[in-house]
């Protein structure tokens, strides 16, 4: 399977979106797919990088503890406002991953708890919406 | 954008038990963390004491590979009291290394000669 991209015209901002095979291989994909974005919307050398790097790690944990649509897809998608990048990965899946305790249950939970937290201080804004429908995670680089 | 790779180096037979170095290159993502993970599994199991990873060449790691090297740090001090070290130069992945919190875990240098003169001290 091979990703597609679309452009998104219902919206005012301009927006753009990856579906990709929710496949380890996609990876390296779904990095140069941010990236490129990030450097069109103008975020420095290191903006570029940090947002790769969050938008690999939501990616990840997607692959790894969220459920694909019935094609096999997870949903990217890049939004470019005025003062902010943002960038919303989707999968079908409803995990919630339990990082708020001291120590965390398993290795998984402690990776995801790694991963969430290097989002965290690499984006100005982390959003984790779960639903019945899915889970997207919301990526947000504000302009400086 | 650059493939991970992996190389095996020279183990240092001089110091008691061995050091082990290998080095890690390219984008260190959750495809290939598995892989870094057999190689070091592999370096403990043949006896070495203490492990140098060099990532010189490495563009990206990621949470997961990070998760393997911490899960390292215990495990070579299991098997015979032996240490991790890094190597690492690429700004953006000593980043990486700092916040994620593996920087206070294992000693992180600039050249693989200064992280073997370093274990060479370990007694």
């Amino acid at each position: 399977m091979k990703a597609q991209a679309a452009t998104d015209r219902q919206t005012n901002s301009p927006s753009s979106a990856l579906c990709l095979p929710a496949e380890l291989s996609q990876l390296a994909a779904a990095r140069t797919f941010a990236r490129q974005a990030a450097a069109a919307y103008g975020l420095d050398g290191d903006g570029c990088y940090e947002f790769a790097y969050a938008v690999n790690e939501a990616v990840t944990n997607a692959i790894r503890h969220g459920l694909p649509d019935e094609r096999g897809f997870i949903r990217v998608t890049i939004t470019a406002e005025a003062d902010r990048l943002t960038c919303a990965v989707r999968d079908w899946g409803t995990f919630t991953p339990p990082t708020e305790g001291p120590v965390a249950a398993s290795d998984a939970a402690a990776e995801h708890g790694r991963g969430l937290m290097l989002m965290r201080i690499l984006m100005d804004e982390v959003r984790v919406h779960t639903s019945s429908g899915g889970t997207t995670v919301y990526l947000s680089k504000v302009r400086r | 954008m650059s493939a991970f790779y992996i190389t095996d180096e020279t183990v240092d037979e001089a110091v008691a038990g061995g050091v082990g170095v290998f080095a890690a290159g390219g984008e260190i993502d959750y495809a290939a963390s598995p892989l870094l993970h057999e190689h070091i599994a592999k370096y403990i199991n043949a006896g070495t004491r203490h492990l140098v990873i060099d990532l010189s060449a490495a563009t990206f790691i990621d949470s997961t590979a990070i998760g393997v090297m911490m899960a390292a740090v215990g495990s070579l001090h299991e098997a015979c009291g032996g240490r991790l070290a890094a190597v690492c130069v690429h700004g953006n992945v000593l980043k990486i290394l700092e916040i994620s919190g593996l920087q206070a875990a294992i000693a992180i240098y600039r050249t693989r000669e200064e992280a073997l003169s370093a274990l060479a001290l370990v007694a």
